[in-house]
């Protein structure tokens, strides 16, 4: 039920600005986290939470992408969820702090775990492009990390099923529509949906009316008597629904559907490499001595270790963003 | 495990005598009966253990492996006979708690040999305050051993009446069967009408008449059982010629070691301080939609009118699925419930949610509980 979830208590924020702010706190706190502090200007070493977004954008293409493409075909709600983990990762987490294209297997590893959708690891990997038993090793590694950002919070409500509420419905309550023939329509809107902020601001059942709603307007057919006078009949209840409807579909309208051009996702990812943390970076030589050190020592690492290891990383940026500015 | 008991004297054990007998005496160790027979010649003598005087009267066949157990056994029984108090003499529940823990004191200290002298004192002086007490109880010990009689001899009175009862049965059988040839012959002898329908008049008679016999022989076992199981509690009816009703036989009171056990009441009475702890007040849960309500899983499954047939735009469920506890009324209620619920929310009038990180991540924001400010937008 989603009038008791974590996600109506969590994860419903009230307005984009609300977003808008979080993304970029979250992306100050990792500049500040990381800056070098002897250096006084620090150009666009780093990336903007503008930036951070366009190339999230990208990556949810990505996500649609390999989802689509996964065998064995994985329900749209695996897919709802792994989406939701997505959006909601990136949230309190800088891209720069774990690279996306890894939290994105995850958070579909993790959706198939939780949508009952039984694929083992191996299954999975084997529709990963590139080395797959390092891919293995991020997706297992990454799990954890996931599940506490997004704070355990692992049931994800997704508007699948209340369109299936609305077309028993339809069918039941105002059978001169052909409710069937709304289908395809509503899919569409729902993959739209998927790539916009709504499923952080609405609750699924609101989500699922304003697809019924668009795919009847689609199929130029009209709606307006079974919202008002049979779906709801409260005046006041009414008004918000009607606000609601209108937002999403204004959302969903004006979002910008078209992936950002190849060139700037290669410009940002070119920048990612350099500003990103090293320490979760599995390529770098920061992450290997901590591996080592700690497969050594096992629990005994300190705070101490801790900064020295962010000492480290700082000097490594300064030395980077002297290096660009020559 | 049987065959390792041995003989702590002889060594002989269970496996090589297969008749042996392991005695003990007051002391509380063992010895094999051939042992008691070959040292207690004179009838009396000293354990071979702790050499405290015994006598060959004494010993018993031991009954339980331990031997300690024994000797507590027969501890408890000697010291039983002078402690006879129950529940009713006391004023209260505290000071009849503090005699039986008294009375354990004195059972364990004679067990483990700690303070004898002093314990026994101690067993003298009750008996010289209690003195007429324990006389009187002496007195009461008999009537329970009648009781007890008096059920055997019920019990008793009750298969002989059962046995007299299956035996005239049987009799009245045999005469009936004697009876109906008889009549058959007779019949056959005077009757004009075909021998072969006579026959077979006179097999469905016996039928019908054997049938009717059947159900009364059941009842009347039925009925007997009947009192069979209410012995406990009531007297035998006086149609089965039972004279001099015993008294209703009580709650047994002794193990059948033949210790005595409990007082009147078996269980303590419920303590007081429970009434000053809140109690559980259940609260049903309310659901909160949101928005219209959805139809309930009864409405669903017996729609009022034939228009609001939802569940006819749904998969019905298979038979296997019914029977394993699913109704397709589930899946539409569900559907239906999930499309209705908050579908009047508005986001802007839940809280907002400031920035977290993991690690500044309050406790207080994981309770459940605290999400009763988050704003409902219903009616």
């Amino acid at each position: 039920m989603f009038a008791t979830s974590t996600q109506k208590s969590h994860w419903i924020f009230s307005d984009e600005e609300t977003l808008i702010k979080i993304r970029e706190d979250t992306n100050k706190f990792y500049v500040d986290r990381f800056r070098p502090p002897d250096v006084e200007d620090i150009g666009d070493f780093f990336l903007t939470a503008t930036e951070e977004r366009s190339l999230l954008h990208f990556y949810e293409y990505q996500l649609k992408d390999f989802c689509m493409k996964f065998q064995p075909p994985m329900s749209k709600a695996v897919i709802g969820t792994a989406f939701s983990y997505f959006k909601r990762f990136f949230l309190y987490n800088s891209v720069m702090d774990y690279h996306p294209k890894e939290i994105l297997v995850t958070c579909v590893y993790l959706a198939c775990k939780i949508e009952e959708f039984n694929v083992t690891i191996a299954q999975f990997v084997a529709n990963v492009r590139g080395d797959r038993v390092k891919a293995q090793e991020i997706i297992l590694n990454n799990e954890l990390l996931l599940m506490s950002a997004v704070k355990f919070h692992l049931t994800v409500h997704n508007p699948y099923r209340p369109v299936e509420g609305f077309l028993i419905d339809l069918k039941t309550r105002h059978p001169i529509l052909e409710a069937e023939n709304l289908r395809p329509y509503i899919d569409e809107f729902l993959d739209k949906v998927l790539m916009t902020d709504v499923p952080l601001m609405y609750a699924p059942a609101q989500i699922a009316l304003a697809s019924v709603l668009e795919a009847a307007r689609k199929c130029r057919e009209h709606l307006d008597v079974y919202v008002t006078s049979i779906l709801i009949t409260d005046e006041e209840m009414l008004q918000s629904v009607v606000d609601a409807i209108r937002t999403i579909r204004l959302m969903v309208r004006v979002k910008n559907y078209e992936p950002p051009s190849r060139d700037t996702v290669k410009a940002l990812e070119k920048k990612l490499e350099k500003c990103r943390n090293q320490e979760n970076n599995p390529d770098s030589t920061i992450y290997k001595t901590r591996m080592m050190e700690e497969l050594l020592e096992e629990d005994e690492r300190t705070q101490q270790d801790y900064s020295t290891t962010l000492a480290e990383q700082r000097m490594h940026f300064a030395r980077l963003i002297m290096e660009s500015k020559h | 495990m049987d065959d390792n008991l041995a003989c702590p004297r002889c060594k002989t054990t269970k496996y090589r005598n297969p008749s042996l007998k392991l005695m003990v005496n007051t002391c509380g160790h063992a010895l094999c009966d051939n042992c008691v027979e070959l040292l207690f010649v004179k009838g009396s003598g000293a354990c071979p253990e702790c050499n405290i005087p015994l006598r060959r009267s004494g010993f018993r066949i031991q009954l339980f492996e331990d031997p300690v157990v024994e000797k507590e056994v027969d501890i408890r029984r000697r010291v039983l006979r002078d402690f006879t108090k129950q529940e009713s003499d006391f004023p209260n529940l505290r000071e009849y708690n503090d005699y039986l823990e008294q009375l354990e004191t004195i059972i364990f200290n004679l067990v483990n040999n700690i303070d004898i002298i002093e314990t026994n004192k101690q067993i003298e002086q009750y008996k010289k305050e209690n003195k007429d007490q324990i006389t009187k109880s002496r007195a009461r010990k008999p009537t329970e051993i009648l009781l007890l009689e008096a059920i055997i001899e019920e019990e008793n009175r009750r298969s002989e009446f059962r046995q007299r009862e299956s035996l005239t049965s049987a009799k009245e059988e045999k005469l009936r069967k004697q009876k109906n040839h008889e009549a058959l012959i007779d019949d056959l002898m005077f009757l004009e009408s075909d021998a072969k329908s006579i026959v077979e008049s006179h097999k469905q008679a016996h039928q019908t008449e054997t049938a009717a016999a059947e159900t009364k022989s059941a009842t009347a076992y039925q009925s007997s059982h009947l009192v069979g199981n209410s012995n406990l509690t009531s007297n035998f009816p006086s149609s089965s010629g039972a004279s001099g009703a015993p008294a209703p036989f009580q709650q047994a009171t002794t193990f059948t070691s033949g210790i005595g056990f409990g007082g009147s009441a078996t269980f303590l009475p419920v303590p007081k301080g429970l009434g000053e702890v809140p109690l559980f007040v259940y609260k049903p849960l309310v659901l909160l939609i949101g928005g219209p309500d959805p139809p309930t899983l009864e409405e669903l499954k017996y729609p009022s009118s034939s228009s609001s047939t939802f569940l006819q735009h749904i998969r019905a469920a298979s038979e296997g699925e019914i029977a394993g506890g699913y109704h397709h009324s589930i899946a539409c209620r569900r559907a239906l419930q999930d499309a209705f619920m908050d579908i009047a929310m508005q986001p802007k009038l839940l809280k907002n949610r400031q920035l977290f990180k993991e690690t500044e991540l309050d406790e207080g924001e994981m309770v459940l509980g605290k999400e009763g400010d988050v704003e409902m937008d219903t009616s």
